[in-house]
This record gives structure tokens, sequence and C-alpha cells, in this order.
């Protein structure tokens, strides 16, 4: 596997995952360089959301390892990795419906707040910085206008919106986006785009899934190209865009 | 060796209960998917609308018995379009179903506590006959006739779900109700046989029951936790799979006893429930329910 | 005399609130299907009838209660770990059912069928609460304590994990957050307001056997929980001071004792269902039951 350099934020080695007979993810490593943008495309169905499910812990890999940035993180509780600095949205936002904006993110901040002991017996007041925390990155993704409606009467957009925040709220090493502009809107793709790219700058490690070719081969450094299991291609948007072995994979689906 | 006979046929009268019992609330749930526990209310029903059309009201017993199981499958099946049909309109989830069963069960044992009063009641069709011996053991007349039916009942069902169109479309529905519907079953129709059929067979085991002990208006509830508890060990949804564990549990309560104090026969069942929901929830032939995700 | 029934009620309001809130924390602001709360209340019943039965200060005998039914809160929460939706709504019945036969059999202990008469009226300090009105000053101070205490979990940062585990409990995990340990502490909390209710019970009713603790005790407080809406401290309150009083009713227009039972019975009944079929987020409720 080459040696190890500091640039790699996550490392997965042939990773393995079967359900009854089906080989869903079926020996696939390759490497997350920090401070890039990765994406992870492939037909439906090749194992893609398999493989962000087994690096977050919520399923558990029958081979094969992965890495945060040197540490072993395979198989580990779900809280966890998240604490590790996994960060991780899914296809559906899954917001919590029946708390305001603000409320979801506050939940997604360090977890010092929500010790039991410390609500019950003291004034627990959020600390300034996670409030400026949550302003700065409210006004970035650009929901800071509708902090106090319920999730559950949010638009589509909007939940996606809120459900990004939550999750680069807590600074994460590595943000794991699963098809970040499903179903959105071709102006709000572009402000995601550009959300995406800032947060590059910033220093942000960002993997992601997506099925929209323009959106991916347009923000991505890497990517990796995934069929029936097995990693069938890597390279720049441009080498990808030309790998016949790519385009007969998604032509023969 | 007689002791062991009787503890055997004691587990074999009692499983034959329980399975009626079981196999009909599995019905239901395999097709309904939801915990139906007015089953029991069904059974005690049943009992009561014996006594009354037998000894209130004085008709012939044959006729009084054919009646009470057609009124018992008629309530079963009220229950299903007046209650639960209406919240499965409004996509209401198992638990719903679930507590609004829970809430019918109250409501009809208050209504038989009503109408009836606590006290509790016979019915003096069956004389008390001394009972025959068998290799050491006693087994009544009544006794075998419940054995018997029992399992006649159990073999027409058995036959009923393998053989006959309603009973491959009831599986079709437990299966994927999804694509039963597709093939042009509806799956609303298939509740209701399932709760006619499922509360006749309970109202048989009312009657049977009500026949060999006495009526009191919680005679139901206690039947249906038994009656569940063998559903579960054989495996919820699957009605071989009740039957399976109604026996066992008969076997496991009767020869319980042999050990422990009589007072722990309920105490038995109550304690293989919870390990088997705990440790085994799909029981011993149960369906799997979905994936394995966490 | 009227003075008297008044003060009955109030007392049964008192404690039937107490079950309610606790249920109302787990039910409504976690989304655990806990149907097995009237064993903690039982566990609380017995723990602390025993102990003043033999000498032990009422109220250490009242907050053991609290903590026994607090650990075996703890217990069910271990021991369900896996358990999800119906099944674990269904263990948690059989919970209650085990509790009883044990209630029931252990007879060295609890005396079984026979229950424990002659439990002691409470007494702090010397202070004798023997007299009803005094007893109501007490069950209102434990009401009061138990009101603050949950609504001050519900609305800290601690209490929107837990309405984010009912929500959506595997992206309260990706989250970062050990939701089963927020689970346990939700059960725990619950049983042991439970254990306080159950340990008021003995002490009023001075006479416990286990057919008070039976999962028909449960209807009403479950009826309460989802009338007055779930995750709703306030509608909590509220229904359970018109589910109560309201049956009540019916005894001023004279319908006999024998009667009434069953008759409470069946409008509760009625009501849980007309509410699940009409208004399933009850009066007050944020939340659908699901």
């Amino acid at each position: 596997m080459g040696r190890w350099s500091w640039n790699k934020m996550l490392r997965i080695q042939n990773l393995k995952k079967h359900f009854g007979g089906v080989r869903a993810v079926d020996g696939c490593s390759f490497e997350v360089k920090k401070g890039e943008i990765t994406a992870l495309i492939g037909p439906n169905g090749s194992g893609k959301t398999t493989i962000f499910n087994l690096i977050s812990g919520i399923l558990k890999a029958d081979f094969g390892e992965v890495f945060l940035n040197k540490q072993k993180i395979t198989n580990k509780k779900i809280y966890h990795i998240s604490n590790l600095g996994v960060s991780r949205l899914f296809q559906q936002a899954r917001l919590f419906n029946n708390l305001t904006v603000r409320e979801n993110l506050l939940l997604a901040s360090n977890q010092e707040d929500t010790k039991f002991w410390k609500n019950l017996f003291f004034k627990n007041k959020i600390k300034k910085y996670k409030i400026d925390d949550l302003k700065r990155i409210s006004k970035l993704v650009g929901i800071d206008g509708f902090q106090n409606k319920l999730a559950r009467n949010l638009s589509y957009g909007q939940k996606r919106l809120v459900g990004i925040a939550r999750a680069i709220l807590n600074y994460p090493k590595v943000l794991m986006l699963d098809e970040p502009v499903a179903g959105v809107n071709p102006l709000l793709r572009k402000r995601i785009a550009k959300i995406l790219l800032q947060l590059k700058k910033q220093g942000e490690t960002i993997f992601l899934i997506e099925h929209d070719m323009n959106f991916t081969l347009g923000i991505a450094d890497r990517v990796i190209v995934v069929d029936e299991g097995k990693i069938i291609a890597e390279g720049t948007p441009k080498q990808i865009k030309h790998n016949p072995k790519v385009l007969e994979a998604y032509l023969g689906e | 060796m007689s002791v062991v006979l009787q503890l055997l046929i004691n587990s074999l009268i009692a499983g034959a209960i329980y399975a009626l019992v079981a196999s009909g609330f599995s019905l239901i749930y395999a097709t309904s998917k939801f915990i139906h526990f007015a089953h029991g209310a069904t059974i005690a029903f049943s009992a009561y609308f014996l006594y009354f059309f037998f000894s209130m009201v004085g008709l012939n017993f044959g006729f009084s018995v054919i009646l009470a199981i057609i009124f018992a499958a008629l309530l079963g099946f009220l229950m299903n379009i007046i209650v639960f049909k209406q919240l499965r309109k409004r996509k209401a989830s198992g638990i719903i179903l679930l507590i609004a069963s829970f809430a019918l069960m109250i409501l009809l044992e208050s209504l038989i506590l009503l109408f009836f009063g606590a006290d509790v009641k016979t019915i003096g069709y069956i004389k008390v006959v001394k009972g025959l011996e068998f290799l050491g053991a006693i087994i009544t007349p009544l006794q075998i006739f419940i054995i018997i039916s029992s399992f006649i009942l159990l073999c027409l069902l058995f036959l009923f779900m393998k053989k006959t169109k309603m009973g491959k479309a009831m599986r079709a529905v437990s299966d994927n109700k999804d694509v039963a519907e597709i093939v042009g079953i509806s799956s609303e129709r298939i509740y209701n046989w399932a709760f006619i059929i499922g509360s006749a067979i309970a109202g048989i085991a009312g009657i049977l029951i009500s026949l060999e002990q006495n009526l009191s208006p919680t005679m139901g509830t206690g039947l249906m936790i038994k009656g569940f508890t063998g559903a579960i060990i054989g495996g919820i949804g699957s009605v071989p799979g009740a039957i399976l564990g109604s026996f066992l549990l008969g076997l496991a309560e009767n020869f319980g006893i042999w050990f422990l104090p009589s007072g722990y026969k309920d105490a038995i069942a109550f304690v293989l429930l919870f390990l088997f929901l705990l440790f085994r929830p799909n029981g011993i032939l149960g369906i799997k329910k979905k994936g394995d995700k966490q | 005399m009227i003075e008297a029934y008044f003060i009955h009620l109030l007392i049964l309001i008192g404690i039937y609130i107490i079950l309610a809130i606790s249920l109302q924390l787990t039910l409504g602001f976690t989304g655990l299907l806990n149907l097995g709360h009237i064993a903690f209340f039982a566990i609380g019943a017995y723990t602390a009838a025993l102990l003043t039965l033999n000498g032990t200060p009422f109220i250490i005998a009242l907050l053991l209660a609290g903590v026994f039914a607090m650990l075996s809160g703890f217990l069910l929460s271990l021991l369900t770990k896996k358990l999800k939706g119906d099944y674990l709504a269904l263990a948690t019945i059989a919970f209650t059912f085990v509790v009883y036969a044990i209630a029931l059999n252990w007879t060295k202990l609890t005396r079984g069928p026979l229950g424990l008469p002659g439990i002691p009226k409470p007494s702090f300090f010397g202070i004798s609460f023997s007299s009803n009105f005094s007893f109501l000053i007490l069950t209102l101070i434990i009401v009061l304590i138990t009101y603050l205490i949950i609504k001050k979990i519900t609305i800290s940062p601690f209490g929107k994990v837990l309405e984010a585990i009912r929500d959506d409990e595997l992206a309260t995990k990706v989250l970062g957050k050990n939701t089963f340990k927020m689970k346990g502490y939700a059960l725990a909390i619950s049983a042991f307001f439970a254990g306080l209710a159950g340990s008021l019970y003995a002490h009023y009713i001075t006479f416990i056997d286990p057919s008070s603790f039976t999962l028909l005790q449960l209807i009403p407080i479950l009826i309460i929980v989802i009338v007055g809406g779930l995750a709703s401290l306030r509608g909590t309150i509220i229904a359970t001071i018109v589910l109560i009083l309201l049956p009540e009713v019916l005894r001023f227009i004279g319908i006999p004792s024998t009667i009434l039972g069953p008759m409470r019975q069946i409008i509760y009944a009625l009501i849980l269902l007309l509410i699940l079929i009409y208004k399933p987020k009850g009066f007050y409720g944020k939340v659908e039951l699901e």
C-alpha cells in the first residue's frame, strides 16, 4: 500500500462487506487526501453508500480496515467515529423534524453540553464561541433567515442546507456527503458547490458521493469510480471522463 | 412414570388450548403486522356469548355454540373495520395499532364486567365425570375432546394456509404486502378474513375453556398472554411456529411446576416470554424482520 | 365529608401526575416505548413499604424506593438494548408481568396475594403526616420536585438530545452522541420518579398487593400521556386532572359503584381510541405517536 504520508486523511484498505450472497463491497482500497475534494462515483447499486456506511460505523465490515489520519477506526461505534472527526451527511437530510433549525444545529456541536449530570445541576448556558460558530456557518450556508422554524416545515432545499450546516459545524476532519445535490434546483446546486469550494479553501477534507456528473467533475480534485463493489478507476476528473472502463460501467447498467 | 405421563397429558391439553389462541393471533399478526391484544377479549366474549345463549336464553347447546363462534368472528371483523382500518388509513404504525388494540381489550372486558358482573359463572353442560385412567394418568372425556378438536382445527388451518387460494393470498400479504397488491390481492380483504378466521378460532378456544373451567371477565387476558408467549417462542408471524411454541410452553409450564410451587405456573410463561423477547425475538421458527442494520 | 373526598382526589391526581410526567419523559421526549412503567411503580411501592414496615424512616424509604426503581430502569435499558419498536414495547410489557409474578410468588418477601397491610403513615423528624391533608401537602411537594426536575431536563441540551433520539436515533449517533447511554439515563430517571410515586401510593393506601400493579394500571397513565399530548408537560398535567375528575362526575349523577368501575374503564378506552383515530397528537402534543 505504500508509505504513509501526512496528507492522507482517510485510508481504506481491502474493505469487504457481503449481504447474504451479494458482495456489496468486494475488496476496496483507496485514500482520501487531506484538503482535497474526493468524489466517489459509480452506477446505482455499485456499493458507494455501503462504503460510506462502513466508514461511519453504521455497518460492520466483514474484512478490511479503515484509518482516519493514521488511527484505525474500523468497526468502532458510530458515535465514537463521529467524535474522532468523521462527519456524515445522508442522502435524505435526516434532520430532527420536531426541533427547530437552531436546535438541530446546536446538537451538532461538541458533547460537553449534553452531559447529563451537568444539565441536571447547573444552569447550562451555551458557550459564546459556539453561538458565534453557529451564526457564522448559518450565514455561510445561507440558513440564518429561518433559525426558529421547525425542521419539518422546511422546504427540500432548505433541509439540505441545514443538513450541510449541521455536518460542518463541528470542524470535522473529514466531511462525508452522500449525494449533497440530489434533486436540488440548479441555483441551489451552484450555491452548494460554492460552499464546498469555500470549505476546501479553509482546509476541509471533503469526500462525496454524487450522481450529478457535471457537479462532481466540476469541483472534485480526485475521482474514484466503483462498480459492483470494486474500484475500477481512479484519477483526476479529466482522466475519469475519458476512461473507457468508466463509460462501460455506466452505459452497461 | 405415570407422573411424567400425567404431566405430558396436562401439557398436551394446555398446549392445545394455547395453540388455538396462538394460531389465530399469529394469523392476524402475520397479515396485519401488529399485536392484537384484544384477541383475548374475543376469547372471553365467545365464552360469554355461549353462556348468554345457552344458560340465559336457553337455546339448544349446539346451536348456541355455533352462534357464539359466529359472533366471535363477527366481533373480530368489526374491530378491524371500525378501528384498525381507520387507523391504517391514517398511516398508523404497528405501535399505534397495538395501543388501540389494548384499548379495545379494556373496553370489551369492561363491557363484560358491566353486563355480566364480576362473579364467576359456569356453563353447566358437561357434567363432572370421573376421569378415565390411562397407564396411571387421568384424563377426562372433555379433555380428550379438547385435544382432538384442537388437532383437527389446527390441521384444517394448516391445510387452509397451504392449499386454498385464500390461504396462499394470506401468506403472500404476510410476506410482502406491496407485491401482493400488485398481483391483484386486496390486502384489506385479507385483513378482514384474517380477523374473521382468527377470531373464530379464538372463539372455539373460548368455548372449549368455558366448558372445562369457569368464566370470568378477565379470562381472555391470561390466555391471550399464554397464546402470545407460545407465538413468540415458536416464531411470531408463523402459524406453525405459534402452534409449536404453544405446545412447548405447555410442556415448560407443566414440567416446570413439578419442581416449583404451582403458583409459579404463570411466572414461567412470563419469564419465558421476557427471555425470548430479549434473546431470540424471532422465536424458533420465526421470520426475520428486515435487515441486520444497527 | 366533601372536603375529605376532594383531598383524596387531589392526592390521586398528584400521584398520577408523577407517573404520567415520568412516562412522558421516555415516551414523549425520548420516543422510548416503555410500557413497563408500572413495574417501576411496583418496585418503588414494595421497596418503600418493606422498609418502613421494618422501621426505616420514611424519607430514607422514599429515596431508596426511587433508587431501586431507578436501578431496575437501568437494568431494563441494558436488557432491551437491541430491541426496537414492537419488540421493545412487548419486552417492557413482559417486564411488568415478570415483576408482577415475583410480587405474587416471592411470598417470603412480599406475602404474595396477601399483600402488605399496615404500612405506617409517613413522618419526618417526628412530625407525622397521618392526616390526609398533610399527606396531600407531602404529595404536592413531591409533585413539584418531580415537575421541576423533569422540566429542567427537557429544556436543557440533554433534553434536546433525547428529542433528537426520538426523531432520528441514527442521525443522533452520527452526530457523536452515545444514544444508548442517554436512553439509559432517560429510563432511569423515569423509573426513579415512578418509584417515588409507588412509595407515596403505598403510604397513602397503607396496603399494597400485587393486583395494584398489573398492566391494567398502565392504561390511565398511557391515556393521560397520549391524550394530553406527547412531549408536552403542560398537556400531561391538564390531562391528568381532567381524566381523573371526569369519571367522578358519574359518581355524582348517582351511578352505583359496581357500574362505576367498568364505566370508568370504558370511558377511558373510548377516549383513547377516539384520540388515536382523530387527534393523534393529543391536545397539547408536539409529536405524533410513532
